[in-house]
């Protein structure tokens, strides 16, 4: 059966270095480890197919370190998690292996049933060996505890070229001989997935000589982008565009709400975040008194109301974002962070509350700059590094 | 104890003479600690007026050297929720007093950030360890402390320091501290600080930090600095037209100053009458924002609705009334 492996299996790497156009990351993991126990737990996130599993694998042999694999339903078995979980003292030895925990796709996780994320963000407080965590999305609310825990490191999706690349050593390997744009070809389709181009040239080669059709589009849902330039480029009722996403109504709106201004001005503007705000209530009223109908509302005003607030749309290609917003408020908590305990150990001091010293942050900003202030506060030295800021 | 750097913490009054302002009320706790007896008592009036000084004094006269181990300091909006409070009170009073006072005193700096409810089952923890534990309160507004702790307390209230006595405050400083100050920096102090004195010192050593030569200038860039005033920017941005930037502007300010989006809408509707615009225009972006605000309070997505409100900020920039 050997011979029936995938490709993306077979050629999985063996080294960190071999890892295509992902040297930040690379990098980033490494220092992880040399770091721990400084931060326990590490989010790898991107896009399916950039290598993060592969890169978890890498590092754990390249460190010469057992791997645990944990997934979402061994949250829920307790008995399994504290084996797992046991002091590294009573389990190591000189000549066992030290370990790392992977959990490969944690957006699997549910928010808050029971083995869910909590038990997640517990593991990783107890934990003695370091965690690493894959995900695509990692800017999901329910995320939001993981991720003030852990490392976040980003895998982007590779370009065609460094894709053809890849294939074109695969198919070196494989003896298979075919011309450049054949595998330029199956590097545009497959998006930056090298897994998906992967399993595409094995598809073709093992079948007859097949034609790739880079018009078929591999077979996934209908994608955020496509959604946003329905909304936004025409004109429409599109009472059933959302049921091709899998995407929340409400991870729609943010969307829509960052891409708004990047096609409409003016009055189309305003009609369009009228519109949203709408949706916005009815989304606050389902929430609230759990109305369910309501949703259909919530539909209309962030479909229809947002495609029918521009008489003319605007020409040429559009590029959307994905919506910063999230994303701004969790890098602000994490710089923030400091400020919230060098005003902690600054109100122990001074018989004030800690809002107080909060409040007045940028009044005591220069008098904590003070040398023998920083000494008399005992800051770490990250905190002396924000002050400085 | 070591010296300490931070200068209100250094300046702190450790005896009642030392004390400014607040003349009455020193008396009177002076002759009740003199007794060796104090009932419960609760401060009233503004921050920076002297409430955690008194307070302190108090235990260090009751209690000499050894007053720390009598002594437990609580600030009602740090520590969540009554329970924590009452479990800390219960582990403070469960072992007698040091010292030939018989009992220990719990400081509740800011009891008003405490509900009703919470204040209720402080009552009970007050009377449950009232043979072994004296309470001294802190609040701003003694309306804000139900009626049963009130009468339980002897009340006192702070009034706001004069101008006198925040100069004397700042001299004794600067002579301390070898400062070099101009006639006009009191008057800026004094203004800059609203009768705070916790804000006088903050603002004399933040100055200080900078160059032992204090001036008017310099008090206020730095009082200005911590005081930034940007809800004005974001709608300049957006009656420019530039929505994208009044946006970002806006989360800006959102996050840094943390305030809530209530707050930005007051701001907002505060700020609209300022604005170079017509003044029907004002009037409906007036209705606008009444109606954000009340969606906000509904449950609505703060930020999303500011967002359309700054699009009709945008609509009016052009002298239209909204869509």
């Amino acid at each position: 059966m050997n011979d029936k492996e995938s490709f993306a299996e077979k050629y999985r790497i063996e080294k960190s270095s071999e890892l295509v156009s992902q040297e930040k990351a690379v990098q980033e993991v490494k220092d992880f480890l040399k770091n721990f126990p400084k931060k326990k737990a590490l989010v790898l996130y991107g896009p399916a197919g950039t290598g993060k599993t592969s890169l978890a694998l890498a590092v754990a042999r390249e460190n010469n370190l057992e791997i645990l694999e944990l997934n979402s339903s061994d949250l829920r078995n307790r008995m399994k998690l504290e084996q797992i979980l046991k002091p590294a003292s009573e389990q190591m030895s000189l000549f066992k292996k030290s370990k790392i925990i992977l959990m490969d796709e944690v957006d699997g996780v549910t928010g808050s049933d029971i083995g869910g994320i909590p038990e997640l963000v517990r593991v990783i407080t107890v934990s003695r060996y370091p965690i690493i965590m894959t995900c695509n999305d990692a800017w999901q609310s329910k995320l939001s505890p993981v991720r003030a825990k852990s490392k976040m490191v980003e895998m982007k999706a590779l370009d065609r070229t460094a894709i053809a690349r890849i294939l074109q050593n695969v198919a070196e390997k494989e003896d298979i001989k075919k011309d450049p744009t054949f595998f330029s070809q199956i590097a545009t389709k497959a998006q930056g997935d090298v897994r998906a181009a992967l399993n595409d040239l094995q598809s073709y080669f093992s079948g007859e000589n097949v034609l790739v059709d880079i018009t078929e589009k591999r077979d996934v849902e209908d994608t955020i982008f496509n959604i946003l330039r329905r909304i936004f480029k025409e004109r429409g009722n599109f009472l059933d565009l959302f049921d091709t996403t899998t995407m929340s109504l409400d991870e729609i709106l943010l969307w829509i709400e960052e891409n708004i201004p990047r096609e409409y001005k003016n009055e189309a503007l305003a009609k369009a975040y009228y519109a949203l705000g709408n949706a916005d209530v009815f989304r606050g009223r389902i929430y609230r008194n759990q109305s369910w109908r309501f949703l259909i509302y919530q539909n209309i005003f962030q479909s229809a109301g947002i495609s029918y607030s521009k008489n003319m749309a605007l020409p040429g290609f559009t590029k959307y974002e994905r919506p910063k917003r999230v994303l701004k408020i969790w890098l602000h908590n994490q710089k923030t962070e400091k400020k919230k305990t060098i005003a902690r150990k600054y109100a122990s001091l001074v018989h004030c509350s800690f809002k107080r010293a909060l409040r007045d942050f940028d009044l005591l900003r220069p008098i904590l700059k003070q040398d023998a202030v920083q000494k008399q506060l005992k800051l770490s030295d990250e905190e002396i590094d924000f002050l400085q800021k | 104890m070591s010296q300490t750097e931070i200068w209100t913490e250094r300046y702190r009054p450790s005896k009642f003479e030392e004390v400014v302002g607040q003349q009455e009320i020193i008396k009177r706790v002076k002759s009740l600690v003199q007794s060796m007896n104090i009932p419960h008592l609760l401060f009233a009036g503004p921050a920076g007026t002297g409430k955690s000084t008194l307070a302190l004094i108090t235990v260090k006269e009751l209690f000499g050297e050894r007053w720390r181990e009598n002594y437990l300091e609580l600030n009602a909006s740090d520590e969540r929720g009554i329970d924590v409070v009452r479990q800390k009170v219960k582990d403070f009073a469960r072992t007698k007093a040091i010292e030939n006072v018989p009992f220990k005193v719990i400081f509740l700096d800011e009891a008003d950030a405490l509900t009703r409810e919470a204040q209720q089952a402080l009552r009970r923890t007050m009377e449950n360890y009232t043979n072994t534990c004296r309470f001294i309160m802190s609040c701003n507004y003694s309306s804000k402390i139900i009626d049963p702790i009130q009468s339980r307390c002897v009340v006192f209230r702070f009034k706001l320091l004069e101008k006198k006595d925040i100069s004397a405050v700042i001299k004794r400083i600067a002579e301390q501290e070898k400062l070099k100050l101009t006639d006009d920096v009191f008057q800026t102090i004094y203004e800059a600080s609203e009768g705070d004195c916790r804000r006088v010192i903050n603002l004399l050593q933040a100055t200080a930090s900078i160059s032992p030569d204090v001036t008017s200038e310099m008090v206020k860039m730095i009082s200005s600095e911590a005081k930034p005033k940007e809800i004005r920017v974001v709608l300049d941005y957006a009656l420019a037209g530039d929505f994208v930037n009044a946006r970002d502007k806006l989360l800006d300010v959102m996050l840094k100053e943390s305030v809530s989006g209530t707050d930005i809408i007051k701001s907002i509707q505060k700020e609209v009458w300022n604005l170079q615009i017509e003044p029907e225009i004002k009037v409906r972006l007036t209705e606008k924002t009444g109606e954000a605000e009340f969606r906000m309070i509904e449950g609505s997505d703060e930020f999303v609705q500011l967002q359309a409100l700054l699009a009709s900020f945008v609509l009016a920039g052009q002298g239209k009334a909204t869509a």
